[in-house]
This record gives structure tokens, sequence and C-alpha cells, in this order.
């Protein structure tokens, strides 16, 4: 196939419709032509609300802003592509947008079937258009295959009443009315026409599995995915990737049993809403909600009701994450979790050893803590009179919920500055400055915060990497606060008082919760822009013009996205995950 | 030669291998195969040093179970009488070490007991530097103990790498060399050599380019790489085609060490000409057999890996006639203390055993078991020199003079059947 | 369709090195002489990728050329004292700010192949090797990146200035174990390696030599990664050293053992084994004028350029007389072929091959020569090149040699091996391997012209792994 064949085929993926043999309304919805054993199915209902999202006024100029996009736009290629689109417009008498819209209006479904068969249903709101622009492509085919001295490769058949073309010899569609269906190979076609003609029969939608996962995508979704798990758990490398256990303790629990949900489930589902600038995605699988006695069920609430709480915010909030994690019972399970004792799981039973003095790490430490845990990361702000790293890393920390604070509070204090007293040594040991340890106040809240000296440096403004971090430790309330700057630590001790004083809802039936903020991903890394263009150019051997272009495509696509939502969780007896996209077009 | 092993190499290297490597030329194979025969006059023993990083428990390891001090230094540590596996009537294997009892029973392992050194530091680098360095005394010398035994059995036509590293984390300073360069390798690809996908395969007729005749310009440096050139080919033949018809006749258990001795093992049968190899066992840094707290249980399971690994590439060399070429020693920077700290484990101490595995062992248990009663800080007091197990190995299992490696003769024990 | 690698043309290059000559070499004067070409020793493809080899990291087709074009002396002006601007390249690549000495091994690596003045590169990787510090025991990269960037400021100029520097060198000392060095405890840990490894070498001082220069040295300190001089710790009492008497200083002990002989004499050997051969060593009578000269100023420019011009270097006592150390096995690869490649992961391959950037072995640096060579590392050469070449994996697509031959007007399955044999060896290969070279066939006949990208990396990759290029 030549490029440009290929080109406008892989329009028609995009694009299509027409006939006028039947009236669109008497053709059943088009879910009801995919063959029972479909795998995968992809159907777009309203894909002119997405086309007014992605090819809106807003996001065209957002694109073409892009110094990528202007690289593309001029190269031949690209402008071999816009003439095409030009001549189409000319000979459909529309622009390119209403032209799309009027070709697709009416829902897309896309299938995997077995034996690679790969099948595509398009309906079109517009019978006269598809109709044409199945003519100018037709006439295309044929004068490409002419050139290629094939010109039989071009041809059409008539079966179950309907003419089916091929214009390569491989693929197969055929025009029903306003509907074009369309088959990698002649036998994906026969099928779907031989359940046109019979309506009655087995069909995807008789599926229950397909009911199910459609059921869980919701109805009003733009488009909706369903996969069939229990076939696609077959494949090899999928089985594989399933059964791979993970032997890091910390990917385990930030995972907390989503890979086991998916290896107990019959299907998967997806759905998408879409909205001005926003983007929905909802993913569901039927696995079952984990038994109370699995080394996984710590993630699990075990009351109704119970879950994460929201996220704190903060100023300069890059990310935060709310987690709900029965730490007690984790490490409890860890010799089901981890059967190879990692050093690094050894030498953090040593520490924690010593920092607590000898308490039984699960049942004397881990137990105090509740299971809300929260992260939260930030940019820093420097001041001045104290330095700017040269290398800025934000600031995280870690916000755990304590059962007994009166109790454990000293027991913490004491194990934090043990460490740092152990670093201090350690350091001292090698002739490296250590860290100073103050006890201020934030409001009413005494923190502990420990810092290196900057007094003796003469040049403040591109200080070592390990300026960024003055460790604090903070226990406002019933919340134990580990920070890795006190900045940080300070905007959380407020944070934290205004959120006991509204007392805060768990998010029920969630157990993990990401959300990240565009504008400040893109601030953080224009900070360090100098850096990242160095590290791309060593590690990708890109010349510094391409490394400056990599690293700013990645700032301006972080600008683009105003903030990302993830959460997972069990609802009804299913896991559920949402992703929320909210589009920054200014 | 043994039978075994020639008849090993002609299935290897049978007919139709030789044709299918890439443009390598029969001949070519052939005739480094005869010359790798002829070269089998050498001592061809094969030394595999295991590091048990973080400082092993050698009281928790082979336990002085009869010895009063043993359970009233150990409250919560104490392993109970019943669970051990007995050696004679006052020591025992750890409850988990059931394929090491195995291996002690049919002569396959002994155990040295209380060895150190006379200048013994207490922190896991100083400790470790001495171990590696084989020298107590100038702590900053630069180069480790086999780095040199690898530079004093160097001459100006060696084409094997005389030692390797096996595994995952950097290099341990043991094998820092002045001059030779030892490789770090973490799987059998590391030594084979890859090709750009779809290499002609009609090559196969026509010669090698590093068999060809150079006309002769003097050049020694050509011939000595061409040379190499060639072996390294025919190396990395043999252990594609160890690889592949070994892949999964062996048993060895799934833990990671495990799969390092399999490596171990496959190298060995490729006969590829080293005669040191360095494994580690711990993460090489923090951690590992560093048991300060909660001790019981990660010890234990530390303990079990490393006696079922062993046991498995034991018993894997064995069954191919093997293991008569191979000695395995273990060593861990220092023993433990006696007493339990308040954390349910054990400080740093000095003395500790050292295990010795393989075919030609006069086996049981070498040396006196340190007393608990007579303690250096706490902890059993050493009596064997670890340069006298250096020297054992050196001279009379490698055949590398250890005078040039260690600086001085040290008293070799009297362990082996050689 | 097999097609043959054409026959090379009459003038067979891999003849030019001229054996007519070499009862001549053992007279100093002819051998030190200027280099200059005539009907029985041309100036050849060979000697200008000699002299590329040695003299920088190998050279693409164009230098090639313009060497041919520019003869041996006017190249050598360039390598010398290049034209472009070298303070702002410098500028931009000093400006580096890094807490990890594992980047700076990539960041040098890419300047070694960016620098508009390779010899100066060359010749700081050269005193890397002599002042050779190990990262893994000074634990801070700034240390490490001042020290080598010490070196390169230094590289061609003053080996007197250079030593006094180094004796100073908070990197060095901590690295040697000498951070502390009391009056009442004098460290040997400097004085020792300076005699044995820096300046005068094995034989030519005493025990009581080094425990007195150790005195000299007493009062010197590295507090927090800072030098310190603290002088009452300062021993300012009488020594004797190599037979000359004073309360000496540490700069006396430099003094000293610049003045001696034996100092000039050892580092012109060691430059010798580095810019010209390695395999036997000079007769002190070669030697000897060099090493003459050299002591008046210690001008390292003066001395490698003398060596560089002469005679000697363009005969077949230098060519091919040096086995590639890694770094410059691979720089062998990725220049010719025009590229800048992920340099990160190939400081991480060259420390498998053994040449680990910013971590040498010990004090006496990377032995090299056939120290390098072994079935393992071979075989880890084989694959590097593979890497390199294959055109995905780590590497990406940086390295096309088809891209690079049809640049340079080789765009044929007969022309493209003739013009890499070129590139990479400079034709200089015996017949019979050349002929049992891969052959490149032409692909498939396609609508777009057969397109040999992929037999022409198996070519490349057959040539860089042959014994003849692994000789420098």
């Amino acid at each position: 196939m030549s490029k440009r064949l290929g080109l406008i085929v892989a329009l028609t993926l995009v694009v299509f419709a027409a006939q006028n043999t039947m009236a669109a309304q008497s053709l059943p919805p088009a879910n009801q032509w995919i063959p029972q054993n479909a795998v995968i199915s992809l159907e777009l209902t309203r894909p002119k609300a997405l086309l007014e999202l992605l090819s809106g006024e807003k996001a065209t100029a957002a694109i073409t802003a892009l110094p990528l996009y202007q690289k593309q736009a001029s190269t031949p290629k690209f402008k071999e592509f816009l003439n095409l689109i030009n001549f189409m417009e000319i000979t459909l008498g529309t622009d390119w947008r209403t032209g799309l819209a009027k070709l697709t209006g009416g829902g897309i479904t896309f299938a995997v079937c077995p034996e690679d068969t790969v099948l595509m249903i398009i309906d079109a709101e517009d019978e006269d258009m598809l109709q044409k622009f199945h003519e100018i492509l037709l006439n295309m085919a044929r004068s490409e295959a002419e050139k290629q001295e094939q010109p039989n490769r071009v041809e059409s058949t008539q079966y179950e009443d309907v003419t089916a073309w091929t214009f390569n010899g491989k693929e197969a569609h055929a025009i029903i009315g306003k509907r074009l269906v369309f088959a990698n190979r002649p036998e994906g076609l026969k099928a779907v026409l031989q359940l046109r003609a019979r309506a009655a029969s087995e069909n995807l939608t008789s599926k229950a599995a397909y009911q199910a996962a459609r059921r869980a995508a919701g109805p009003d979704s733009v488009a909706t995915v369903f996969a069939d798990l229990l076939i696609l758990k077959n494949i090899p490398d999928i089985a594989a990737l399933l059964e791979q256990s993970s032997g890091n303790p910390l990917a385990a629990l930030t995972l907390a049993g989503i890979v086991e949900a998916v290896r107990d489930s019959s299907w998967l589902a997806l759905g998408l809403d879409c909205g001005e600038s926003k983007l929905i995605f909802r993913a569901s699988v039927d696995g079952k909600t984990t038994a109370s006695t699995s080394p996984v069920a710590f993630a699990i609430p075990n009351k109704s009701g119970e879950g994460i709480l929201p996220n704190l915010s903060v100023p300069r909030r890059i990310a935060a994450l709310s987690l709900y994690r029965d730490l007690h019972s984790f490490y409890a399970a860890k010799d089901d979790l981890f059967p190879e004792r990692t050093s690094g799981l050894i030498f953090f039973e040593n520490m924690m050893g010593i920092f607590f003095s000898g308490r039984d790490l699960t049942n004397e430490v881990l137990i105090e803590t509740k299971p809300e845990i929260r992260l939260v990361v930030a940019e820093q702000e420097y001041d001045p009179a104290i330095g700017t790293p040269q290398v800025k890393f934000p600031a995280f920390a870690l916000i755990f919920r304590l059962r007994h604070p009166e109790q454990f509070n000293e027991v913490a204090e004491e194990a934090w500055q043990k460490a740092v007293g152990l670093i201090n040594f350690t350091r001292g040991q090698q002739a490296m400055p250590g860290l100073i340890i103050d006890r201020p106040f934030q409001g009413k809240t005494k923190y502990t915060v420990a810092y290196f000296s900057t007094s003796g440096i003469e040049d403040k403004t591109n200080l070592d990497p390990r300026f960024n971090v003055r460790p604090a430790l903070a226990m406002p309330g019933e919340y134990l606060v580990l920070s890795s700057t006190d900045g940080l630590a300070q905007d959380l001790i407020d944070a934290l008082h205004q959120e006991t004083e509204q007392t805060p809802k768990p998010l029920a039936g969630t157990h993990s919760l990401v959300e990240l903020e565009g504008g400040r991903l893109s601030s953080i890394l224009e900070a360090n822009r100098k850096t990242l263009i160095q590290g791309n150019m060593v590690d990708k051997g890109s010349t510094q013009e391409q490394a400056e272009a990599n690293i700013d495509l990645f700032i301006s696509l972080a600008k683009f996205l105003d903030r990302a939502k993830l959460s997972v969780g069990v609802q009804e007896g299913l896991t559920r995950a949402q992703l929320e996209i909210k589009l920054n077009l200014q | 030669m043994s039978h075994t092993r020639r008849d090993f190499l002609k299935a290897a290297l049978g007919a139709s291998t030789l044709l299918s490597f890439a443009s390598a030329a029969p001949n070519f194979l052939t005739r480094s195969v005869m010359a790798a025969s002829s070269r089998r006059k050498e001592r061809d023993t094969v030394l595999v040093v295991v590091q048990l990083t973080g400082g092993n428990d050698g009281l928790n390891t082979v336990v002085p179970y009869d010895d009063d001090e043993y359970g009233r230094n150990r409250s919560t540590l104490r392993l109970p009488t019943k669970d051990l596996h007995k050696i004679g009537s006052a020591m025992g294997f750890h409850p988990r070490m059931g394929a090491f009892a195995r291996l002690y029973k049919d002569g396959f392992l002994s155990i040295v007991q209380g060895v150190g050194n006379p200048n013994p530091d207490r922190s896991h680098e100083g400790a470790m530097r001495i171990w590696h360095t084989a020298d107590p005394v100038r702590l900053n010398r630069q180069t480790g103990w086999l780095g040199r035994a690898a530079d004093s059995v160097w001459n100006p036509n060696t084409t094997n790498a005389p030692a390797v590293f096996v595994g995952p984390i950097a290099q341990p300073f043991a094998l820092n060399a002045e001059n030779v360069v030892v490789p770090s390798i973490r799987s059998l690809g590391d030594l084979t050599a890859g090709q750009i996908p779809g290499y002609p395969n009609d090559q196969s007729q026509s010669k090698h380019t590093s068999e060809l005749p150079r006309s002769d310009k003097g050049n020694s440096l050509l011939d000595f790489l061409q040379h190499c050139t060639l072996n390294t080919y025919t190396n990395s033949r043999r252990i594609e085609e160890v690889a592949k018809t070994t892949a999964n006749t062996a048993e060895y258990p799934s833990f990671q060490l495990a799969a390092t001795f399999r490596t171990v093992a496959q190298l060995i049968r490729a006969d590829v000409g080293i005669r040191i190899f360095f494994v580690e066992f711990g993460g090489g840094g923090i951690g590992g057999f560093d048991n300060h707290a909660n001790q019981l249980g990660n010890h234990c399971a530390l303990l079990h890996q490393l006696s079922e690994s062993v046991a498995a590439f034991v018993h894997d060399l064995r069954r191919d006639k093997l293991l008569d070429r191979v000695l395995l020693m273990t060593f861990s920077e220092f023993g433990r203390t006696l007493k339990e700290n308040g954390r349910r484990g054990t400080g740093h101490g000095s003395a500790a055993p050292v295990f010795l595995a393989g075919g030609r062992l006069k086996g049981g248990l070498i040396g006196p078991r340190p007393s608990l009663t007579d303690l250096d800080n706490g902890a059993p007091k050493f009596h064997t020199d670890f340069r006298r197990v250096y020297a054992t190995v050196l001279d009379r299992w490698l055949g590398f003079e250890s005078r040039i490696v260690l600086d001085k003769q040290f008293q070799p024990l009297d362990v082996l059947n050689v | 369709m097999v097609l043959q690698i054409d026959k090379p043309p009459a003038h067979d290059q891999s003849k030019q090195i001229h054996p007519a000559v070499t009862e001549k070499l053992t007279d100093p004067a002819w051998a030190w002489a200027a280099y200059q070409p005539d009907a029985q020793r041309p100036w050849t493809l060979a000697q200008a990728g000699h002299l590329y080899q040695r003299a920088a990291f190998g050279a693409n087709w164009d230098q090639l050329q313009q060497a041919l074009s520019d003869g041996p002396q006017r190249t050598l002006d360039k390598l010398l004292r290049p034209q472009a601007d070298i303070a702002a390249f410098n500028r931009t690549y000093d400006e580096y700010d890094t807490g990890s000495a594992d980047s700076l091994r990539a960041w040098w690596l890419r300047r070694m192949i960016l620098t508009p003045h390779p010899l100066l590169e060359k010749m700081t990787l050269f005193w890397h090797s002599h002042f050779a510090t190990n990262s893994a025991n000074v634990k801070n990269a700034r240390l490490m990146q001042q020290q080598v960037q010490f070196l390169r400021s230094h590289a061609l100029n003053s080996y007197r200035a250079m030593l006094k520097g180094i004796s100073r060198d908070p990197a060095m000392l901590i690295w040697l174990g000498a951070e502390a060095n009391r009056k009442a405890r004098p460290n040997e840990n400097f004085a020792r390696p300076l005699m044995e490894t820096f300046t005068l070498g094995p034989g030519n001082f005493t025990e009581k030599d080094v425990q007195e220069a150790a005195r000299s040295f007493t009062g010197w300190f590295v507090l927090r990664s800072q030098l310190r001089y603290i002088p009452r710790e300062h021993d300012g009492n009488l020594k004797q050293i190599l037979g000359q008497k004073g309360n000496f200083t540490g700069d006396d002990v430099i003094r000293i053992v610049l003045e001696q002989r034996a100092t000039a004499q050892t580092l012109v050997h060691k430059l010798y084994r580095w810019l010209i051969c390695e395999t036997e060593g000079p007769d002190a009578e070669l030697i000897a004028p060099l090493a003459k000269s050299f002591a008046k100023d210690y001008d390292i420019l003066k001395l490698a350029e003398k060596m560089l011009r002469s005679n000697l270097f363009f005969s077949p006592v230098a060519y091919h007389r040096r086995i590639k150390s890694p770094v410059e096995f691979a720089l062998g690869i990725v220049k010719p072929l025009e590229g800048v490649i992920s340099t990160t992961q190939l400081a991480q391959d060259l420390a498998d091959l053994g040449q680990n950037l910013y971590y040498p072995p010990t004090v006496k640096g990377w032995t090299g020569g056939r120290h390098w060579i072994n079935s393992a590392t071979m075989v880890r050469r084989h694959n590097l090149a593979l890497a390199l070449l294959k055109g995905s994996g780590p590497y990406g697509d940086k390295l096309n040699p088809w891209t690079v031959a049809k640049k340079h007007g080789c765009s044929t399955p007969e022309s493209t091996p003739r013009f890499l044999i070129d590139l990479f060896l400079q034709g200089d290969i015996e017949p019979d391997v050349r002929d049992a070279l891969p052959k490149i066939a032409k692909a498939s006949a396609g609508a777009d012209g057969g397109d040999l990208a992929e037999p022409v990396r198996r070519f490349a990759h057959a040539i860089v792994t042959l014994p003849e290029f692994q000789l420098a």
C-alpha cells in the first residue's frame, strides 16, 4: 500500500458513512452487529462531544501554538496532508470540522475479535456526504491501483444483498444506509452482515459480561470500552504481567491489591465523559472484593463509610496523595508478601529498632497509626537570606493519623531526634557538616526542624542540593507530619487545623486518591530547566537545541493540564478507578 | 580432561551447531576446541567465594547448644535444641539449614571455626575492607586479595578472564586489581556475543575474520588480539550452548542467590578458563546479615536461602562430575556478640565460622570451638587468622603463590584432599 | 543478490607505513626531527588516521580528507593550537552542577565527543590516569570536578605547576588518606606516590627520602573538604631529601623531585607509551634529548608537540603499537559516524569494559595495554559496538553508518564497504580479511530503491570487532 493510500485509509478509520437503500432509523444499534466473541470493544456514542473538546477553537489554538506543532507543520508530509484536507473540504463542500462531525456524528463502534479481526462501524449523520466521501476514496484507490498495475485490487461483490467493497484486496467494507462497516479481513465483514441479516441471533449485546460492563461504565458515557479479561488473561504476556509478584514492599503498599483485583476479574469496563475542558475516565473490573484474610486486605476499609480523607490543600501544591492503608496489618503480613528478605527491609528494621528503643515495629509502633495516610508534594519557597540551591527539589510530607496521640507523641519525637542524631554522627565521622535542631512554634503548635547552616557560605545563590532539605516533625492534634522542609510543615499545620475545624468527611469506598496540579508542575520544571536540559543532553545524546525543545515541550504539556485526579476504590463489589482531567487551554 | 567433559564439549559443539554460528567457520571452532583441550594440562580448579554481607551471627548458624552461656545470653534468639540439625553432641546447624546438614554428613561441607583477624574492626566498612584487602595493617591498601591473585597469574598471552564477579551490585573491593580488568556480570548474556538481527546465514561456509592469517608485520599486539578474538567467540559459543542444553535440567530454588549460583555453575560447565568466581549475598551494603533487630525471623530466612542455594549448586555440579574441580568458601566481615541486645538482635562481633563446600574436602569441623566465656568485647575470640584460609585456597587449591598475594607465607589449613 | 566489495585502487594504502626507514629510527636526531613526507614516506590516509587516533579520539571523514590535503605539519598545527573558540566551549562545559561523579563521567564523555580541542581532552585523560584519584573514596563530586578541571587547565602547560597544585588538591589528599599530616605523626600517604608514581619512579629514591618528604609536608590538612595549612603542625626542622639538606617545606620537595633527572625521564617515558608506542620501552639514548629539554621547563605542550611531529611518530615503531582503551574504542566508533550518543549509558558500559572514568582502580591509574583485553572484555566490546550500531535500544538510532556513507557520496553496495573500511581503518586491512567480511547485499528491490541501512550496520559492526580495530 502506498503511503498516500495508507493515509487515506487511516483517515477512513476516523471518518466515514453513506448509501440510500435503507432509512437510518431502521438500523439497530451498532453493537448488535458485533459478534459475541469480540474480546475488546470501543464505542464512541457521541463523537461530536469529543470533537468539540479536541478540535474546538481553544484546543486548536493551544495545539497550534506548540513549538512541536509548528515544526511538524513545516514538513512536506504535513503540507501534503493539508492539501488532502483542502481537497476534501472543496469536494464535500464543507469545512473539515463540520464534515467530520457529519460523517461520524451517529457514533463509532470498534471491536477486536479473535484471529486478529478488527471491525469498525461508523454511523454518519449525512448520508449524501458519506457516499460522496466514499466516491472520493474509491477514485483515489482506483488510480493508485492502476499506478501499481494491479487494477483488480479494487473490486466489489454482493453478499447478503449488500455491496461489499475492497480497496486493496485485504480489507472489506460496505455501506448500509448511513452506516459504514469496515473490517480488516473479508471474514470480519461477512460476520457483521450475517448478524444484520438475522437480527435475533447472538451478538455482543447478548453477552452477560458485556451487559455488566456497560452498566458499570454508565449509560451517558461519550465512549465505552469493554474488555473480556477471561480471554485476555490467556495471552502469555498479560498472564506473566499479572503473575509477577512484586518484591518491592513500597510498590505493594501503593498498588494495594489492584493487580489482584484484575487477576480475579472477568471483564473490564471503561467509560469516558467529557465537558467543557474536561475529560473523565471511569474504569471498573468485577474482581471480588478481597477476602479479609488475604494479605492485601490492608487497603480495604473494614466498616462501611470508612475511606480515605480528602487531600490537604497547601500553597504551591504540586501533587497530593491520600491512601487508606492499615500499616499494622500490612507489616504483619510481610512474610506472606515478601518471602525473600531484602537487605533494605532488614536495614529498615535495624533502624526502627534503634529509633523506637526496641519497641516491636508491628505491634507497638505501626499499630499506633490509623489507616488514613496522606502525602503532599509542594514547590518550595526559598528565603534568600538562608540561600537558594542550584537544583530545586520539591518539598514533600507524609501525614499519619494517630490512635493515641497523647501517648505516642513523645515516642515519635524521640525516634525522630535519634534519627537526626544518627545522621549527624555519621556525617561527622565523614567530616561533613550536620543538622542543627530547633523547636519553633507555628501558631500554637510546637514543631521540630533540623537544618544545615548556610552562615559560612558566601555565595548563597548556588547551594548544594542538600539545602533543599530541612526535615521537620510536627504533631498537630491527632496527626503526625513528617516533612522534608519546615515550610511545608508550617503550611500543613495550618491546613490540618482548618480541616479539623470543619470535620472532614471520609470518601467512603475509596482507598487511593492522587491529585496533580499542572501549573505547579510546569513551574518547578521551569525552575530546574537548565539541569533538566543538561540531563537530557547526556542521557539521550541530544544536542542542546534538541534538549531544550524536549524539555520545553514537556513544560508546555504540563501547562495544558490544569489538574488531574485519579481515585481508586471498591464500590458495590467492583474495583473502580476514576481519572478526571481538567485541561487548561487559555 | 575427564571423559565427561570431552563428551560434553563434543555434544555442545557438534557439527550442526558449528555451522549455525553466524559467520564462524567449522574449522575455526574445531581448532579452538582442540586448543582448549590441550590447554587442559594446566590446573583447572575453580574457587567460588561467597560474601555474606552484614556480619553473620555464627552462634545462631552453627549453634553450641550444650553451652549454658549460649542459652543464658540469648533469651529471645535461642534456637530450640530439638530443632537443630546435630553435629556431634555439642553443635548443631540452624533449624532451617537442613540442606547444609546433609552436605556436611556427605562430606561436601566443612566448617572452619573461629576465623578472624588480629586487628579486628567493629565497623562494617573497616572490617570488610580488611577481609577484602587481606591487610589488617595498611588500611588504605588499594588492591583486593583476589585482584592481586588475578594479577599474579597474568602473563602477556593470557586471553581468559581469571576472575569474575557475578551479581547485581557494585564489584566488591576484594577483586580490585592494579592491572587486570576483572569483569562484573549479571547473567550469561554479558559473556555471549550478540548479533545484529538478520545476520546472513550463508556466511557460515566462509572463514571467520579472526582466524585468517595476517601477514607478519612484526606486530605482536595484533597476534595477541587475533588470538584473543578467536578465543572470545569460542567461549561465547560454549556459554550459549551450555545455557541452551542445561537451562532447565538442574533444580534450583527460586531465590536470587540460587539463580546466581546457577549462572556460576553454567560458566564452570562451559569451561571458559575462569578460576575465581565471587558471589555476594545480603545486598553488599546496609542490612543483610546485620541483624540488630528482629534477628530471629530475618536471619532464619537468610540462612535458609543460603543453605538451599549452595546445596542446589553442589548437587548440580556433582551430577555433572564437576564438583571435584570446585571449592566454595563463605566469609562475613565479622561474627556477632554473644549477648543479644534489647531489640531482639545482636551487635557487631569478631570471630565467625567459614564454610567450605566442594568435592575434595576432608570434611568435619576444623579448629576448636571458640569459648563463650573468654570473650573479646562481648564476642567470641578468633583463633584462626583469616589469611590462613586465603593461603589454603590460593596455594593448595588454585595453585597460586599465596606469598605474593598476602605478602608473607601463612600456614595453610589441612582441609583438602588434593 | 550479493555483490563484491570493490577492489582497492592500485596505490594500496595497506602498505603505507614505510619499513624501509626502520634502521634510522635508533638515531635520536633523525627520530625526533619533524616528519616531512617524501616519495619514500608519503603522507597517506593511514598516517592521517594514526595521527587523529593518538592526538584525538578518531576522525570523521571530512577531517581525514582535510588532513590529507593539509599535510602532516599543518594538521598538527590545528590539533595543537585549534582556531576555534575553545575558551567559549570550555566555559559552557565547566558550568555543570551535579552532586554525583556518575553524571560527571557522562558530561566528560560528551565533552570528549564535541570538543574543538580533542588533544586537550586526550591529555586530560592522560593526567587523570597519572594522578589517578578514585571518587569512591573521595565521596565528593565537586572536589572531583575541581580536580579534573584543574588537570585540564594544566594538561598542556607546565608540569611543575600541575604537580604543585596536585600536592594541594583536596580530592587527591582524601583519596590517598593524607587528609591529616601532623608534626607528631608524619603521613607518608602522599609522599610515597609522589616519588613512586608522580615523579621519580621506583628505584630512584629510598624509604628515608619518603619519610623526610612526609615530614616536609606536615601541616597540610583537608578539613571539611577544604585545604588548610596549620603552621604549628609543620615540622620546621632539618631534613635530607635526595642528597639535599634544608628546613624543607612541601614546595621544596616538589622542587627537589623535579630537579632529578629520573623525573623527566620517567614522565617522558610515560608520555611515550601514551602517544607513541606501548609495546616496548624506548632505549635511554632515544629518550635522552627529550628528557633533557623537558627537565628545563616541564613544558608539556612542547614535549607533546615534539613527539607528535616526529619521524618516529609516523613510523612503524608507533603505528598500531597501542591497544585502544575502552574510551578510545567507543569514541573511535562514535566520532567517525558524526553522532552524539547517550553518554550516561556509555559511561556505564565503559566501566564494564574496565575504564570507569573518575574511578581508576589504584593511584597508578589504568595500566592498560594488553591488560584491557581478555575474552570477557572482548565480548563486551563486541556487544557495546552492537548496541551503538544496531539503531535501537539504549543508544537509539544516533549512529547510522549508511547515512554517513550516503552523505559522503557512497550509496551503492560497492562503494559503501570501501568507504567504511577507509573511514574506520583507513583502508589498512588484509585483502583476505576484507573478503571475509559480511557482504552488503542489496535490499529487496522496493519502490523507493534499496535501503541498505541494516546490512551496512552489520558490515560496520564486523569492521569494529576486527582485531585490527582494537589497535590504535
